[in-house]
């Protein structure tokens, strides 16, 4: 190591973990950072100009998708969380075949890329679609009149079935580390099954349930794939929805950024307070000094 | 250290010799298409092999890019890349590619112009071949097919089919979620019928399509054609894109909705759409467009590329593969095709559109910017 050129005396000298953080930080730099303050900057750009024209005209033409967008994910991983949560107590503390057997199945839909969830959706929930019709059987709805879901409603159902079960194994991971022993002195104490959950496993098991949530919410703001499946060409619509649109139909990048700065302002309450979060772990795990 | 250099250097040198791609092979023809899977698979499947039997050594290599205007934009940024970087030798010799890409190009000068000296122009007396949204591109792309957009019904719903926008209007009016389409988001169908339905409510398809010029005042008139059409909506079904329709008429959901012939006709043939289902192409019509065959201005092999598009666009080629394999309607003039298509598919392909329907009411797109400006003006005037 000696005779290397940058440890010659006097020479200036790299500290040696630079090289082993180069190749991380080089690729999160160039492939995330670049392009993220890039499409930043555009955003504020028209003709080679600065301009605020392109957030007018993504104002004017898409506050109702930004509100519907901001809705439908709100909603969306408050439910995907919730659901997650009362799914992941049923798990941990209900010991049955059923349970069991659910364990076994509920990471399926992780696995199954947006795409085929939207095309199976499409099948689903159609107006004569298999939903539909089962109902329209067993006499609940009229098949002349059947239900509409390729809105709001069935954009819901697509991701509930889509994100709870990524939901359920972050929380379900979570609760599988709080020792028995906790809740059986609850329960001598003669606490009741909600008191057990409201008390015990959801405060003991918060940061995972957070940390759910965040992930889930920053997933459907940029998902494009279903609702474009779904209710592609439907007013209101979602911003990704618009950012293609606005590309392949006019290659008008400037307001496609400008949206797309929309989407970040979403996560990024939820993103800070992810890496907040992180960084308290990583205190916790390794205090310095 | 020293070592850990060397082998870094090596790593990097045969990283260099395995991505540089070296020189391509001659004899091969690189093809992008844009457009549906089954543009690449008329390309790879079909026509590339057939054209390697009859020509020994060559070969077709073929890449796609994706449907609708995004597939023609990929193929647009890669020449565009390369027009910029003044590369000597462009990597692709043969484009397929859908009209605004014939702006885009032209605008910046990426095309060779070889199409009046090819064997099959003779055979093109589209008026698409000479201009496209309102710009000239005589001579840069010869028309590999016409995809013509029509309303698909059931005739078991509908028996008299409304035969103009306005008696459409009506019959929505009448019949409330009965007529579906995927607005302008979800695919050309759904533009395709809007802007049909601008053409209608203005009377002014000269002007928006063929003459010009592009006014300001013009766009500004339209708002009460889009606030109609706002209304007309309340009693639409909304599909999910193009196939959406497809499978909602399948399914009984609506009754009638736009479609491309194309599409339409493949359904038919795969089993995927009742065989009962009709089409109208309704006054004062609905646009149609074809896609083009390009050669890139500095292309490896533009020889080469001539001659396979001189062969895919032959009337054996157009009326075999085009016509009766895939439903397309030619690229070429349909007076050549007689004699090389069976008469039944004939018969098929222009039953409910007829060759008479499609010289009246087979339309264009508009000028490019009143293109944009009728996709923008849906946005901003149709809010339900």
């Amino acid at each position: 190591m000696s005779d290397s050129v940058i440890g010659r005396k006097g020479a200036f000298r790299l500290p040696s973990y630079v090289f082993l953080l180069f190749p991380a930080v080089a690729f999160i730099l160039i492939m995330y950072a670049y392009p993220f303050i890039l499409s930043f900057v555009k955003s504020f750009e028209l003709d080679g100009a600065f301009s605020t024209a392109n957030y007018k005209k993504a104002v004017e033409l898409y506050y109702m998708d930004i509100t519907f967008t901001f809705l439908v994910t709100l909603f969306n991983s408050t439910l995907a969380t919730l659901l997650g949560v009362l799914l992941s107590v049923y798990f941990r503390l209900n010991d049955s075949f059923i349970s069991r057997t659910l364990i076994k199945l509920y990471r399926i839909p992780i696995f199954i890329p947006f795409v085929v969830v939207a095309q199976m959706m499409n099948s689903f929930l159609a107006p004569h679609g298999i939903l539909n019709l089962f109902l329209g059987k067993i006499g609940l709805i009229d098949l002349d009149n059947p239900l509409q879901l390729f809105n709001f409603a069935g954009l819901s159902f697509g991701f509930a079935w889509k994100l709870i079960p990524f939901t359920v194994m972050i929380i379900f991971g979570g609760f599988q580390m709080i020792d028995n022993s906790y809740i059986e002195a609850a329960r001598s104490a003669g606490a009741k099954l909600h008191q057990i959950i409201i008390k015990i496993l959801i405060p003991m098991n918060g940061s995972s349930i957070l940390v759910a949530m965040v992930l889930v919410y920053s997933q459907i703001v940029g998902t494009f794939t279903l609702p474009y499946m779904l209710i592609g060409g439907k007013i209101p619509t979602t911003i990704t929805v618009d950012i293609a649109h606005r590309v392949n139909y006019y290659r008008d990048f400037g307001v496609a950024n400008a949206l797309g700065v929309f989407s970040y302002i979403m996560v990024i309450v939820t993103a800070v307070y992810y890496l907040r979060m992180n960084m308290k772990d990583a205190k916790i795990a390794h205090p310095i000094g | 250290m020293r070592k850990s250099l060397i082998i870094l250097l090596v790593l990097l040198l045969s990283a260099g010799l395995v991505f540089a791609g070296g020189k391509k092979e001659a004899g091969k023809i690189v093809l992008m298409t844009a457009g549906d899977t089954n543009m690449l698979a008329i390309q790879q499947n079909v026509l590339g092999p057939q054209f390697a039997a009859k020509n020994p050594g060559t070969g077709l290599i073929s890449v796609h890019t994706g449907p609708g205007n995004a597939g023609s934009q990929r193929i647009y940024e890669k020449l565009l890349a390369e027009s910029e970087s003044n590369k000597e030798v462009w990597d692709i010799d043969v484009a397929i590619v859908h009209e605004i890409f014939m702006k885009w190009a032209m605008d910046k000068d990426l095309l060779l112009p070889f199409a009046k000296e090819n064997d099959s122009w003779k055979y093109v007396t589209s008026p698409f071949a000479k201009t496209t949204l309102g710009v000239n591109i005589e001579g840069y792309g010869i028309p590999m097919f016409h995809s013509q957009t029509a309303i698909a019904y059931n005739p078991q719903f509908v028996k008299n089919p409304p035969k103009t926008y306005a008696e459409l209007e009506k019959w929505v009016k009448d019949n409330p979620g009965k007529f579906g389409y995927n607005g302008v988001k979800g695919g050309a169908s759904g533009v395709s019928f809007v802007v049909g339905w601008v053409y209608w409510k203005t009377g002014r398809y000269e002007k928006l399509a063929v003459t010009g010029p592009v006014e300001q005042s013009e766009i500004a008139s339209w708002e009460g054609a889009y606030k109609a059409l706002e209304d007309f909506n309340q009693n639409v079904t909304y599909t999910a894109g193009n196939v959406g329709t497809l499978d909602a008429l399948n399914r009984g959901e609506i009754w009638m909705g736009p479609v491309w012939v194309d599409m339409f006709f493949t359904f038919m043939k795969e089993g995927k759409l009742n065989p009962e289902t009709r089409m109208i192409l309704p006054d004062p019509g609905m646009p149609g467009q074809p896609m083009y065959y390009v050669i890139p201005k500095k292309a490896a092999n533009p020889e080469l590329a001539k001659k396979y598009i001189a062969y895919a666009t032959s009337p054996e080629v157009q009326g075999k593969e085009i016509v009766e394999k895939f439903n397309w309607y030619p690229g070429i003039d349909g007076s050549f095709l007689e004699g090389k298509v069976p008469p039944e598919v004939y018969k098929k392909i222009y039953s409910d559109v007829t060759p008479a329907d499609l010289q009246k009411k087979g339309l264009s797109f508009p000028l490019a910017d009143y293109h944009t400006a009728m996709l923008e003006s849906y946005e901003k005037w149709v809010r339900k």
